[in-house]
């Protein structure tokens, strides 16, 4: 297309708003599939970092760290603590003739407990509650982020005890916008990989159909007769099978994965390639401009390939957008299904597919994030390859 | 006597209207014969070196289907075809020789591919089949822009930029890019306004004269057959029905059809405008009349002709027609 008439097309695609609305918001998603590891917040796929404590957090929830766990050991002489190694933040203050004073040093962190360990006889830890057997005591939630070691007799000349602090889970800065699944994973992260997986198969799976149904359509128009008869029935008995059938059935047979979806959409959307092109080729090999390179003795495929398929592309190309989106809510379908891309690679379906079970426990922000954002992908994708096909159509024209 | 450059003898081509499975199915089983079209019915014919064979016949009545033929971009269902004495199965499979055979086509529009710059549509077969070396293909391209009245500039942009005549001169530029022998134009001008055909026929005239390649220039306009052809053939529903010098066939023209088309013609002198009453529509070429196909418009038919096919016979050196009453209808 040269650019003048491609200014043209431009210029009248931008008369409608809502077809410029559905390709500022594809072109928004393709962005975020294309940026998805910079854009999102967190990387969903490393376990590691995942916390169960903030699994199934609704949306707007700040991210908590867990409490640290810390040990530390003392030994007292003449009534004086002193760190028997690392102690980290512990420090022990007196607190009186039979009293020692644990706490912690920083006042920013807060410990949710303390536990006091192997103290001599007559020794206890105020407020604390002592462990049936072993002689370990416990307070929780300790005012004043510490406790007191009291004693009813005077102290021993030297003992030692150690401590186990526990610091309590603080709230983060950051928030998961989106809430968080069953594993305490990021749902907006996980959705950002999850438009990136899903526009990724999509496109490569509409893309190898376009490939190899345009190239039938062609093979079919160009050769005519038995071949052209035989394509063209396959067509019409892979039509006559709901898309959702085809694809269950492929991945039935040959397992899950990306590959195996991608062939699965293939195998559904390489009929209406053929189709549109087998149709158009025809009416372009009826023009005089075919007349003419084979009155120049060009070859068959270069005759197909440089002067037909360009003439046929606008309207695949139009083709290839519609199918994108039927292609993402294919694989959707089935990885929802269970059938469709493995667990490694999640998917909108399948993030769909994971909120499934706690929507009747009110968690509905796991399914329902992914969920809208698909609905909004295919919408504008659809919206926008109709207006790319009124484009085509001289018909609509004015 | 030299070579003819082409020649065809007794060349037909038959159509089987495109029909369903179905039909065809209900046609074998009923015993029914499909409906046949013969566009055109053993034509022959032949061009010399450096002459212009006009072929002329009202719209339907084969010539591109002729031409087609000729180009050798349509198969023939029966007869024969040499380029200089040579079968046309062994001279098309050589394909840098078949561009000796190259053709111009009616519709400005639809001739050129609308995604390729005219330097490519122009250049295109000329660089693949060696005609030129790669490296000079660009230089080759702006040459034959000039040999076509084209700017050189013209050659990085697209058909849609010219108008009607301009593209028509770019169809012809690809032709000439493969250095032809024969030149076979069907209906050229036929889309052009009337000044627009006087260019593109005077430039048609040129580069015959500068080239000396033969043509076969096809019209259903009396007058520029007149002016630009060496010799004629009339056709009518598929068939020859005369062919003779122009000279000739336009002072001399014996067969009846032949007759009626001359009458029909507007004259030069504006006064002696005369028209022949034409009996009758042309008839389908899907169910033509048996024996002479002209017979129910002829002024001349006897019984005979409508069920006797006749052959073209020679009246004159150089001077043939197929009509049964030849006698009858010599002026
Ligand atoms: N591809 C085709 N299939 C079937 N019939 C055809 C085909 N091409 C031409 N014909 C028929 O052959 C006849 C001659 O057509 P054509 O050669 O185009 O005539 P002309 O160029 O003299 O107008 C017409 O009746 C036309 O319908
Ligand atoms: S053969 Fe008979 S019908 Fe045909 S042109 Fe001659 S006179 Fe007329
Ligand atoms: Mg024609």
């Amino acid at each position: 297309m040269s650019r003048a008439s491609l200014a043209e097309f431009a210029g009248r695609f931008a008369e409608s708003r809502v077809g410029l609305a559905s390709l500022a918001v594809t072109l928004f998603f393709l962005f975020c599939a294309l940026f998805a590891p910079l854009l999102s917040p967190t990387d969903p796929y490393d376990l590691s970092r995942l916390e169960l404590i903030d699994a199934l957090k609704p949306m707007g929830s700040p991210q908590v760290l867990p409490g640290e766990e810390f040990r530390a050991n003392f030994a007292v002489t003449d009534g004086v603590a002193t760190p028997d190694g690392d102690v980290g933040d512990l420090a022990t203050a007196s607190c009186g003739e039979r009293c020692i004073a644990v706490r912690l040093a920083s006042a920013e962190t807060e410990l949710a407990s303390l536990q006091v360990r192997s103290l001599p006889k007559g020794m206890s830890v105020e407020g604390a509650s002592k462990h049936p057997v072993q002689p370990w005591w416990t307070v929780n939630d300790p005012e004043g982020n510490g406790v007191r070691i009291v004693s009813d007799e005077p102290l021993p000349a030297a003992f030692s005890f150690s401590v186990i602090a526990k610091t309590a889970e603080q709230p983060t800065d950051f928030v998961f916008v989106a809430g968080t699944d069953a594993f305490g994973r990021d749902m907006l992260s996980a959705i950002l990989y999850g438009i990136r997986i899903s526009i990724f198969v999509g496109v490569l799976a509409a893309g190898s159909a376009m490939v190899i149904g345009t190239g039938l359509g062609l093979l079919a128009a160009w050769r005519g007769g038995v071949t052209d008869a035989v394509i063209m029935r396959t067509v019409d008995f892979m039509l006559s099978f709901p898309a959702i059938l085809v694809g269950l059935s492929i991945l039935a047979i040959l397992g899950s994965g990306v590959d195996k979806v991608i062939m699965a959409v293939v195998l559904v959307q390489w009929c209406y390639y053929a189709r549109t092109s087998r149709s158009l080729a025809l009416s372009e090999l009826n023009k005089e401009y075919v007349e003419a390179a084979r009155c120049l003795r060009l070859p068959a495929w270069r005759i197909m390939l440089r002067h037909v398929l360009p003439n046929c592309m606008p309207q695949i190309i139009v083709l290839f957008t519609l199918n994108i989106a039927a292609a993402i809510s294919l694989e959707s379908s089935l990885s929802f299904l269970g059938v469709g891309l493995p667990l490694t690679q999640p998917s909108l379906g399948m993030l769909i597919a994971n909120g499934y079970e706690f929507i009747f426990s009110q968690k509905y922000w796991i399914s329902f994030g992914p969920g809208l954002v698909l609905l909004v992908m295919i919408v504008a994708m659809n919206l926008l390859g109709d207006r790319l096909r009124d484009l085509n159509n001289p018909r609509f024209d004015r | 006597m030299t070579q003819p450059v082409f020649e065809a003898r007794d060349v037909s081509r038959i159509f089987e209207p495109a029909q369903g499975a179905l039909q065809r199915l209900g046609d074998r089983l009923a015993g029914r014969q499909p409906p046949l079209v013969r566009a055109v019915d053993r034509v022959t014919l032949s061009v010399s070196e450096g002459e212009t064979l006009g072929i002329v016949g009202e719209s339907g009545c084969g010539k591109s289907t002729l031409a087609r033929m000729i180009a050798g971009i349509l198969p023939v269902s029966g007869g024969e075809r040499r380029y200089r004495g040579e079968g046309y199965d062994s001279f098309l499979a050589r394909k840098r020789d078949a561009l000796k055979v190259q053709m111009v086509f009616q519709d400005p529009m639809s001739s050129l591919n609308p995604r390729l710059k005219v330097g490519e549509i122009i250049g295109e077969a000329a660089a693949l089949h060696g005609v030129v070396p790669r490296a000079q293909i660009r230089r080759y391209v702006v040459e034959t822009l000039n040999r076509v009245g084209l700017p050189a500039d013209a050659i990085d942009r697209y058909p849609h930029e010219f108008s009607g005549g301009q593209r028509q001169r770019v169809g012809i530029a690809r032709a000439l890019a493969v250095k032809p022998d024969l030149l076979v134009c069907d209906e050229a001008v036929a889309a052009l306004d009337v000044s627009v055909q006087a260019q593109i026929i005077n430039l048609l005239m040129d580069i015959k004269q500068d080239s000396g390649l033969s043509m076969i220039f096809i019209s259903h306009d009396l007058g520029l057959i007149r002016h630009l052809c060496d010799r004629v053939a009339v056709m009518y529903l598929g068939r020859v029905v005369e062919l003779a010098g122009t000279e000739e066939l336009f002072s001399n023209p014996t067969h009846p059809y032949t007759q009626m088309l001359l009458a029909g013609m507007p004259q030069i002198s504006l006064k002696r405008r005369t028209f022949m009453p034409i009996k009758g529509e042309i008839p389908s070429p899907l169910a033509p009349p048996p024996g002479c196909h002209f017979h129910p418009r002829c002024l001349a038919a006897t019984d005979h002709c409508s069920t006797r096919r006749p052959e073209l016979v020679e009246l004159a050196p150089g001077h043939t027609h197929a009509c049964l009453n030849a006698g009858l209808t010599r002026n």
